[in-house]
């Protein structure tokens, strides 16, 4: 006779037969990797690239030679003004987009590019802004320029192109919080006497926070940890820390090294990822308390200190 | 003179001239090199219109078709293996209480939140240590990593908005377990499975950073092909590409447009 | 009679420490129309499943017929379940869903459309047969869902509270649906509610369920007229209960007599019983709100076993056919009785009665009953 499980064996046995092949792949490709990467910083470099059995923190010594952490300090501002950039950019365009009757358009005209390989657009840019691009040849057509500028191989280039290429990142998400707020609480918020920029201040930015967040991760993550740009775009100045791990990797073949940065990348990856879940889970809250409530309580009280100090 | 009040009213209020604007943003280094793939001559000097580099793409490219070629083989059998695994796992998950289980949901979004270096060079390090070739098989492993947590993600989003009192409706009526599976879970989540399948060929077919580490001779992809010629010697042929490529991207959008509100809540 | 026998026999299921279930015994006859009653909580969905097998008992069995059921899967066993929040497959339309079943069994084309068509027009759905399940009503619904139960002609139709989403209009014709169904098939239903009326009004029998124990077995009238715990009786409509201690106890006809002590009352009350008592014994007693009779003037009758109070309206709440009145005693305890008082046009005892009035209630012994199991 056919053993016959209870159902809490066999939802044991289900749920392992459907979720475990997955967790094997990531544990093989990614737990294991990680925690290879992990381990390797603590060692010794090996003459010939690899590591040495030895326990060190060597690598994480290095990390603060000057020209390492001139690195890190310049990645860190490129990624903030690059990742403030995209979001200052998408927060009209979310809310323009979740306004709009064309959502399925322009959802289509933001993805298209979004979908194009990067490297192409990040081609398409270095075939406009090189020395012989499409603006010095334009420039120079039209008699503005006698000779090509160069304007790529900086840090200006890398934050524009790096915009350019994370951009999506930041609308897509706005718009879809965007989306779902309730319009109808501007309306209120202007019955109660907030002008139109106080009322998306004040009422539609607490609302779509969890987005905003979002945003800023989907965007600031990627920026950190880019490579193709700076290397592409990017000048002698513009080494960002993908670039150095990289190098690490494959030229100078310091492995521990290339490993302590990827921690750092990694942990720094993680608690903004931990900080966008704790957000979403407090506006999850929030909104379960009448939110309707305290926003018209906020603006009351606003109001009333505008009225007071005239 | 008196001016009607509500004229000054602007017809096209400041976010939505930001996201015309945007949005021209987007498309105009696009169309730069559009235009120029129908340049005759080299440069950003404007000779006549033709179709040379298109010619010069079809016919004279074979190293190119062949990355290509890889590129496609390792889309689809990443993508079909992702799609399979993560749409399982989701329903594992959602359903069923196991040991492991909390495991198992943290590690499949981790891989999505950290930067593809990382990815790559874990990797990496991972495949030297264990001696493993680099070659197809390597990127194959490392795409399939990469997409199974964009199934998995939408794929329990759809499941989210199950009603698994369903599942146990399908059994009380005297299906099996696969019976079951095939008929009410498979159709009532097929749109999220879809639209994860497609972000994943989307993905696949994009992907330079990861595929750089992991790639070995012979295995060049696509977007490895394009890097070697951006890096070492521009031939408008790109260009060409550009454009292939971008026509590409619309076709896919364009056939999975039901989707694509699922695709932007979820990247 | 079609149907099975039902046998739960002291079935327990715990989660983790919380006992969802408590040594639960109760036997379902043949093609009964049996209803689970109880509050919130009680455990009634999770005995209803444990016998649709989507869920497993610590301790216990099952039995259809004598024969264990408990190592089948739902799919293998003779019962069909109307889901309480329906369960319609949102991919397929009325008639899919209908047909459900009998694809899976592979039933011959022809065979299975007539199969389909006859009923869907059971629960009158002929008009909807191509919608989606998002375009029907929620009473469209649960119809669906009981056609697509019943198809698999069942030996049981396991339900679900497959009315507690719907108004009570809707309610109320559907109920009386569910009874015609319910003759028409002739098999065992089993129904899950925690509304009191709707499992009074159709069933033949009731157990009534608190906190995962089965406290009484019995027809409707036999539940309403002798609850056998102090919460059957609350539960149950509504009651006057006061402890009390047994003084007493005589035979009279085929039932007792009994003159209990109630302190609450100020004093001795008089009570038939249908079973003996220990003089001494602590019990409840009882009488329903409509039972007791208020008028202005003290009452007439010099019944032998008739009760009577004094009192004042304390608060009066009108409700269309029927006052309820709360009616604060003249005695030392100043205990709260309740009253309904029918509003009858033609045959009106008097002025109406108003708050703050003296007003004079009464009952006979035959009106109020003994509680034994008072679940102190
Ligand atoms: N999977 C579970 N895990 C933990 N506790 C559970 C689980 N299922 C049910 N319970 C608990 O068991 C008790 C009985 O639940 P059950 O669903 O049987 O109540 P019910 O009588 O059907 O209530 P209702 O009328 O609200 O549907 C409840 O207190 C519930 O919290
Ligand atoms: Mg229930």
């Amino acid at each position: 006779m056919k053993k016959v499980l209870k159902p809490r064996e066999r939802e044991q046995l289900l749920g392992t037969t459907y979720a475990f092949p997955m967790g094997i792949w990531f544990t093989l490709f990614f737990t294991i990797p990680l925690s290879i990467i992990v381990l390797y910083s603590f060692l010794k470099r090996g003459l010939y690239g690899g590591v040495e059995w030895e326990f060190t923190l060597d690598a994480y010594r290095q990390m603060f030679n000057p020209s390492f952490a001139k690195v890190v300090i310049r990645t860190l501002w490129i990624s903030i003004v690059a990742t403030l950039g995209s979001i200052l950019i998408a927060i009209p365009c979310g809310y323009a987009m979740a306004k709009s009757k064309y959502q399925t358009i322009l959802l289509f005209l933001i993805i298209i590019p979004f979908w194009t390989n990067s490297l192409i657009r990040i081609y398409a840019w270095i075939s406009i802004l090189s020395t012989e691009g499409f603006i010095n040849t334009l420039l120079i057509k039209m008699g503005i320029l006698t000779e090509g500028v160069q304007l790529i191989y900086n840090n200006g280039a890398v934050v524009l192109v790096l915009i350019y290429m994370y951009l999506p990142f930041a609308i897509l998400p706005l718009f879809t919080t965007i989306d779902k707020f309730d319009f109808a609480l501007l309306d209120a918020a202007r019955d109660l006497g907030a002008t139109k920029l106080e009322a998306i201040v004040k009422v539609m930015f607490p609302n779509i926070k969890s987005g905003l967040s979002t945003a800023f991760i989907f965007t600031f993550i990627p920026i950190f940890g880019a490579y193709t740009v700076p290397l592409l775009v990017g000048g002698k100045d513009s080494t960002m820390i993908g670039n150095i791990i990289v190098d690490q990797v494959s030229k100078t073949r310091n492995w521990p090294l290339a490993s302590a940065f990827s921690m750092v990348l990694t942990l720094i990856s993680l608690v903004g990822v931990f900080w966008m879940l704790y957000n979403g889970k407090r506006e999850q809250q929030q909104t379960k308390k009448t939110t309707q409530q305290s926003l018209e309580l906020n603006i009351r009280r606003h109001h009333l200190r505008k009225v007071n100090s005239k | 003179m008196i001016k009607h009040q509500y004229n000054k009213k602007s017809k096209i209020s400041f976010s939505s001239a930001m996201l015309y604007l945007t949005i021209i943003f987007l498309f105009v280094p696009l169309f730069v090199v559009v235009l120029f793939s129908f340049n005759d001559s080299k440069g950003m000097q404007w000779s006549h219109a033709s179709l040379f580099w298109y010619k010069k793409l079809i016919f004279e490219s074979p190293s190119l078709w062949s990355a290509f070629k890889n590129s496609l083989i390792i889309a689809f059998t990443s993508s079909i293996t992702a799609t399979f695994l993560g749409t399982l796992a989701a329903i594992g998950i959602k359903w069923y209480r196991f040991k492991g289980r909390n495991y198992i949901t943290t590690i499949s979004y981790l891989p999505m939140v950290l930067p593809e270096v990382i990815i790559g060079i874990s990797m990496l390090i991972f495949f030297s240590a264990v001696r493993v070739r680099l070659g197809m098989f390597t990127i194959f492993a490392a795409h399939t990593t990469f997409n199974l947590p964009f199934v998995f993600m939408m794929v329990s989003a759809r499941l989210d908005e199950f009603d698994y009192s369903t599942v146990e409706a399908a059994r009380d009526l005297g299906a099996n377990e696969s019976q079951t599976l095939r008929k009410v879970i498979i159709p009532t989540i097929i749109p999220g499975v879809l639209s994860g399948f497609l972000m994943c060929i989307t993905m696949s077919l994009e992907d330079f950073v990861i595929t750089f580490f992991v790639s070995g001779p012979g295995s060049g992809t696509l977007p490895l092909y394009v890097y070697s010629m951006i890096r070492y010697g521009v031939s408008p042929v790109i260009n060409a590409l550009t454009f292939v490529m971008i026509l590409g991207t619309m076709v896919i959008a364009f056939t999975f447009r039901r989707f694509l509100k699922t695709v932007a809540a979820s990247s | 009679m079609k149907g099975v026998e039902i046998a739960v026999e002291q079935v327990s299921r715990a989660y983790g420490t919380f006992k969802a279930l408590d040594d639960v015994s109760v036997t379902i006859h043949k093609g009964e129309f049996f209803s689970l009653l109880g509050p919130s909580g009680c455990g009634k969905t999770t005995l209803l499943r444990i016998i649709a097998g989507f869920d497993y008992p610590d301790t216990g069995t099952v039995e259809f017929d004598g024969k264990d059921i408990l190592p089948l899967p739902p799919d293998k066993r003779q019962s069909n379940t109307v889901f309480q929040t329906y369960a319609l497959f949102p991919h397929l339309t009325v008639y899919e869903n209908v047909a459900f079943p009998l694809r899976l069994r592979r039933v011959e084309k022809e065979e299975l459309d007539r199969k389909v068509r006859e009923y869907i027009r059971l629960v009158q759905l002929e008009e909807h047969i191509d919608k989606k399940p998002s375009m029907l009503s929620g009473g469209q619904k649960q119809r669906v869902a009981i056609a697509r139960a019943l198809i698999n002609e069942p030996s049981v139709l396991l339900l679900d509270e497959p009315l507690s989403a719907l108004d009570a209009k809707l309610r109320q014709n559907l109920l009386i649906e569910l009874d015609v169904i319910h003759d028409k098939v002739g098999i065992t239903f089993i129904y899950v509610t925690h509304d009191q009326s709707e499992a009074l009004s159709v069933s033949d029998r009731i157990a009534v369920m608190n906190k995962g124990k089965i406290l009484q077995i019995g027809t409707p009238y036999e539940i309403y007229e002798a609850p056998a715990t102090r919460f059957v009786a609350q539960f149950i409509g509504e009651s006057n209960i006061f402890p009390c201690k047994v003084l007493a106890c005589e035979p009279y006809g085929k039932e007792y007599m009994l003159t209990v002590d109630v302190p609450s009352l100020g004093g001795e009350v008089t009570v038939t019983d249908y079973d003996p008592s220990e003089i001494g014994a602590e019990v409840d007693f009882t009488v329903r709100p409509e039972k007791v009779r208020i008028t202005p003037n003290p009452p007439k009758t010099t019944h032998t076993y008739m009760n009577s109070y004094k009192g004042v309206v304390d608060e009066p709440v009108y409700s269309g056919f029927q006052s309820k009145f709360y009616i604060r005693l003249d005695n030392e305890a100043k205990p709260i009785i309740k009253v309904f008082k029918q509003h009858t046009a033609f045959l009106d005892e008097g002025p109406e009665i108003e708050w703050r009035d003296t007003v004079y209630v009464s009952w006979t012994a035959a009106d109020g009953y003994i509680v034994k199991e008072t679940d102190r």
